[in-house]
């Protein structure tokens, strides 16, 4: 993945529990303008696999997943723009 | 003490090992239908269900066990059932969900675990014993002959008939949805076996068949050692609370089994990477301790939680566990509404929100 892609929001739900990164990512990108980009920083196993399925369901653009180190997730979402 | 209740300890690690990598939750699996149109954990569930409802049949019909539908004690059930299903979703997880979340080092799921062995004990044998023993004593339905109802007994077919009939209906009936709409989901890219067992989450159909045949296995296993039921895990944390508690030795087959299933998603989540102690807010652990208190009084009182009841109980045909499975999944969608569908029709706050304009990969 290109290095260079500039997160317009930054939502770090590290330490949450379950489903809270889930909905505050989904929450977050629906009150997002079509073409900006959400960073999700993420330490829950199941959420680095459900978020990108639930953000493409929701017509988003899964841009990464990539791990930082053990658990933490950093994922790199297009938001479609559903406001 | 029986040498055999070890057993217990080899399965729930085996147990603990497959949640882990199969992000097998039944919080999820029905929070999710609701929350996010998400069928992926339930359809892992439902495939366990399946594999043992015909795997305990035919050991049943061999000889190798005597199946043992819980009774029907729809007061409590349906009581139990509903705050168990409030309960997890306040907690964030399920019985197995916490127990195995434990493993991956979430301090959230170490306080939602003592909160359920805490009122799991209270409902047993403490002060809130009188309330769950008037319930089941006074909604209990037998047969005639008193056993147990189960879906055979209600329609008058042989067990095996509705058992082998049922579970191929229901294959039937998913492999056409299936064949219809076929979903795609995220490629988190090609991976090696090894790669696939050990660093990825399973897929939903390959953690199904694998805790399905978990669940087999358990029937057996644990019926050596006297207690003649398949896999379950509140009895088992209610049993280690009341050994450390009362001194007295509680620690049984299934007491094992909850503390392999630790030991069990410990060992996965270090070997994948996913071992992290971590926890969230101050309120929010208050928050899953609570829920914990609710799911501990709602097993206790519904004569079993998640496991018990709906991957252990319905593969049975118990009307029982069928009740209260239903009243689980209830009490979850109520709470999985008031707690995360409404709030997102308010405007809704962004505490955890930041702008940045940094570049990645920083």
């Amino acid at each position: 993945m290109q290095a260079t892609i500039i997160p317009t929001k930054t939502l770090d739900v590290r330490g949450e529990i379950c489903p809270y990164p889930d909905v505050n990512t989904m929450t977050t990108l629906k009150q997002m303008n079509k073409g900006e980009i959400l960073e999700i920083l993420v330490d829950y196993p199941m959420s680095v696999e459900r978020i990108p399925r639930s953000a493409k369901k929701s017509g988003h653009k899964v841009l990464a997943v990539e791990r930082v180190d053990g658990p933490n997730h950093r994922i790199l979402i297009e938001a479609f723009g559903l406001k | 003490m029986n040498p055999l209740i070890w057993t217990g300890l080899g399965l729930g690690t085996l147990f603990g090992f497959a949640l882990q990598r199969g992000r097998f939750c039944m919080n999820s699996a029905f929070r999710d239908i609701l929350l996010m149109r998400d069928f992926t954990v339930f359809k892992a569930v439902a495939a366990a269900i399946l594999i043992q409802m015909v795997g305990f049949e035919v050991l049943a019909l061999t000889g190798v066990i005597t199946l043992s539908p819980k009774p029907l004690l729809w007061g409590a059930n349906i009581v139990g059932g509903l705050l168990f299903g409030v309960g997890m979703v306040v907690a964030g997880g399920c019985a197995s969900g916490i127990t195995y979340r434990v493993g991956e080092g979430m301090v959230g799921a170490m306080s939602a675990v003592l909160g359920f062995s805490l009122a799991g004990l209270a409902t047993s044998a403490g002060l809130l014993n009188p309330i769950a023993t008037y319930l089941q004593t006074s909604t209990k339905v037998m047969t005639a002959d008193d056993k147990s109802l189960t879906l055979a007994n209600v329609l008058g077919l042989p067990h095996y008939v509705v058992a082998f009939g049922l579970a191929a209906i229901i294959i039937l009936l998913w492999l056409f949805f299936a064949l219809r709409n076929r979903e795609e989901g995220y490629d988190m890219g090609k991976a090696s076996l090894g790669e696939s067992i050990f660093k990825r989450g399973w897929g939903w159909l390959a953690a199904g068949i694998v805790i399905g045949l978990i669940g087999i296995a358990a029937f057996p296993l644990s019926s050596a050692t006297g207690r003649s039921y398949p896999l379950g895990i509140t009895g088992g944390w209610v049993g280690i609370e009341k050994t450390i508690v009362t001194g007295e030795n509680a620690i049984s087959w299934e007491a094992l089994l909850v503390i392999g299933v630790v030991l069990g998603a410990a060992i996965a989540a270090l070997i994948a990477g996913e071992f992290k102690l971590r926890a969230p807010a101050p309120a929010v652990l208050m928050q899953t301790f609570a829920g914990g208190l609710l799911m501990g009084f709602g097993a206790v009182t519904a004569g079993g939680c998640n496991i018990g009841h709906i991957l252990s109980g319905v593969p049975q045909l118990s009307v029982g566990s069928i009740v209260s499975g239903l009243s689980i999944i209830a009490g979850a969608w109520i709470t999985g509404y008031l707690l995360f569908m409404r709030p997102e029709q308010a405007p809704a706050p962004q505490p955890l929100v930041s702008s940045s304009a940094r570049p990645a990969g920083d």
